[in-house]
């Protein structure tokens, strides 16, 4: 069953894809109203996948690279929802697809075996840790999402490039405090397991890393005025960066984390 | 003495400066980055091994292996925190608006964090203990000011597809600061006392044999993995593999399952680390290798136990409190004065 839902996922994604790719090519009347459809049914089939998948389970699907995946990938589409109002512009709905799509296809490289949980990963910090994560982390794909299309300056997004600029600070602003909050839980929860709050785990170090260059752009932007074109580039690269701290990392440099 | 204070003033106008703290940040990020780049922790001869020997002169040389304890890391975090402080003293001279204090209490509690990192860094103190049940051990001889730690049990218990679900250790830790401790630590639930912590970290097989070999006795204590000198003279030592449900198939041997069902001991028999004889045994059965003659009489579990004693820890989760307080103060407020300018 849960295959299946995530074959339909899949499908979805590459109608949304397909669909986006014909409307930036030629703008068709009721092409907002088909991609908003098709962005509402894969947020319910994910949903769906995330309900199917802790009745399995017995618990709540956080705990291996797949699920964290999988959450990721849905996060990004439920956010995309409350980003996209005010906003019509097949080039996001596109690029946030586009994301969906990569993330999916990367959890489909991990086991998606329902394992019980391991003693390290039996603590309440795992929820806070992983959640405040899909947060931070769907907030930065999405200010990328954005920023591309400011760098596109169509015009044609329904919103004028200061409001694109004004909504990117705020996902950057939104996606840092929980940052914030992922990289404390997550010291907070190694200082209980492995009697350590920091060690210089890959993971640890890359993902201070993307804190270090979010700050750079709240500081850039509020005392040298980085904005537009700028900060557009500032928070793709930076996505680059958190999109290497999740799966690069776990591929190239293992560590304390690769478990996950 | 005067060119001296003008380069202390320019060093600190410099050290005020935005885009002084924001380079630092930057530098900070790309040398941890480098860190995970380069495997930490290794011998000299290691890099030169890996790398080559350009490379590896570089890597020693700047302590690149290991990067984040060097000197001028530390430095750069120190001269970061400076440089955190004086901007956030700059910015506080503007103002008191809620925005700045907020700004001011997050750039402190940076600050925090740095020293208190900086303060484990050189005043923590931890060791790994492998405790045998019914074992006590004074804390005092592994640095610790008191304490008597006993580990009175030790078990593990699995899901059905025998993979772990908790390791726990009852402990008692006694005379510790005019105190007595007694709890059952797991993974993810040490013993706090004050700020030493006991964690639950690792665990063993520990075998007891008998030396048969002469008229006295002799008993031996071997974990796994461990070597036990037999023959200090001809260089003879023995190691042992637990092999807690033995089975002897057509796949080799090996154990079916951590349930000791079927306990066998693989005894190995080394001579200047060369192998010259090995033999499986049975629980309570004895065998001849190579000249000793040895019993397997029993087998148990030992406790890896990780003690760590750290304040600087506390300075850390305060800034930690600081952080986020002012990051609510600072876009929570920013985001009320929006909304109400609108």
């Amino acid at each position: 069953m849960e295959n299946s839902l995530m074959s339909l996922l899949f499908i979805l994604l590459l109608l949304a894809t397909m669909l986006n790719l014909a409307r930036l090519w030629r703008p068709m009347a009721q092409g907002e109203f088909f991609s908003s459809a098709l962005l509402y049914i894969a947020v319910i089939t994910f949903v769906t996948i995330l309900v199917l998948r802790t009745s399995t389970g017995g618990r709540i699907p956080f705990a291996n690279s797949y699920e964290f995946t999988l959450l990721f990938s849905g996060g990004v589409l439920l956010f995309a929802i409350f980003v996209r109002r005010g906003l019509d512009s097949p080039l996001f709905d596109l690029t946030v697809g586009l994301v969906a799509i990569l993330l999916l296809s990367v959890a489909g490289t991990f086991s998606s075996e329902i394992r019980p949980l391991m003693p390290a990963l039996q603590s309440g910090w795992l929820y806070a840790h992983v959640a405040t994560a899909v947060i931070a982390y769907g907030s930065f794909a999405l200010a990328a999402c954005l920023g591309m299309v400011y760098l596109a300056q169509t015009g044609e997004s329904g919103l004028s490039l200061s409001a694109l600029d004004e909504r990117i600070y705020k996902l950057v602003v939104g996606g840092f405090t929980f940052l914030t909050i992922v990289i404390i839980t997550g010291a907070v929860w190694a200082e209980e397991v492995w009697g350590s709050w920091w060690s210089w785990d890959p993971k640890e170090t890359w993902s201070l890393v993307s804190w270090l260059v979010y700050s750079a752009y709240l500081h850039a932007r509020r005392n040298y005025n980085w904005k537009g074109q700028k900060s557009a580039w500032m928070v793709i690269i930076g996505f680059a960066i958190v999109i290497f701290t999740l799966f690069g990392v776990s591929l190239l440099l293992p560590g304390l984390h690769s478990y996950l | 003495m005067n060119i001296f204070r003008r380069y202390l003033k320019l060093f600190v106008k410099k050290l005020a400066s935005m885009q002084t703290a924001i380079y630092l940040l930057l530098i900070v990020g790309a040398v941890s980055a480098l860190g995970t780049l380069i495997s930490q922790g290794q011998a000299p001869a290691f890099y030169i091994h890996h790398y080559g020997k350009p490379v590896a002169f570089i890597i020693n040389g700047l302590g690149l292996g290991n990067l984040y304890q060097v000197w001028w890391f530390l430095l750069l975090n120190i001269l970061l925190s400076l440089s955190i402080l004086a901007c956030a003293y700059q910015r506080l001279r503007r103002g008191r608006k809620i925005s700045i204090l907020a700004s001011l209490l997050m750039h402190l509690a940076l600050v925090f964090i740095l020293m208190g990192a900086i303060w484990s860094l050189g005043l923590a103190h931890d060791t790994l203990l492998e405790v045998k049940k019914g074992e006590s051990v004074s804390l005092f001889a592994y640095g610790f000011p008191e304490g008597t730690l006993t580990l009175n049990d030790f078990k593990i218990d699995y899901y059905p597809d025998f993979q772990p679900r908790q390791y726990t250790s009852s402990l008692t830790l006694s005379a510790y600061k005019g105190q007595n401790y007694e709890e059952d630590i797991y993974v993810n639930n040490p013993l706090k006392a004050g700020s030493l912590k006991i964690y639950q970290s690792s665990w063993g097989w520990v075998m007891q044999l008998s030396d048969l070999s002469s008229s006295a006795e002799k008993n031996i204590c071997l974990k796994e993995r461990e070597s036990y000198l037999l023959d200090e003279q001809e260089k003879i030592s023995i190691q042992a593999i637990f092999l807690p449900d033995f089975v002897d198939s057509k796949t080799g041997i090996h154990s079916q399952s951590p349930i000791p069902n079927h306990p066998h001991a693989w005894l190995t028999i080394l001579q200047q680390d060369k192998i010259i004889d090995m033999a499986i045994i049975p629980l309570g059965e004895d065998a001849e290798l190579a000249s000793c003659h040895l019993r397997f009489d029993s087998f148990d579990t030992y406790s890896g136990l990780h003690i760590k004693q750290d304040s600087g820890v506390y300075m850390v989760f305060a800034g930690f409190v600081l952080l986020l307080t002012g990051l609510g103060m600072r876009y929570g407020f920013e985001y009320l004065d929006k909304r109400g300018s609108r």
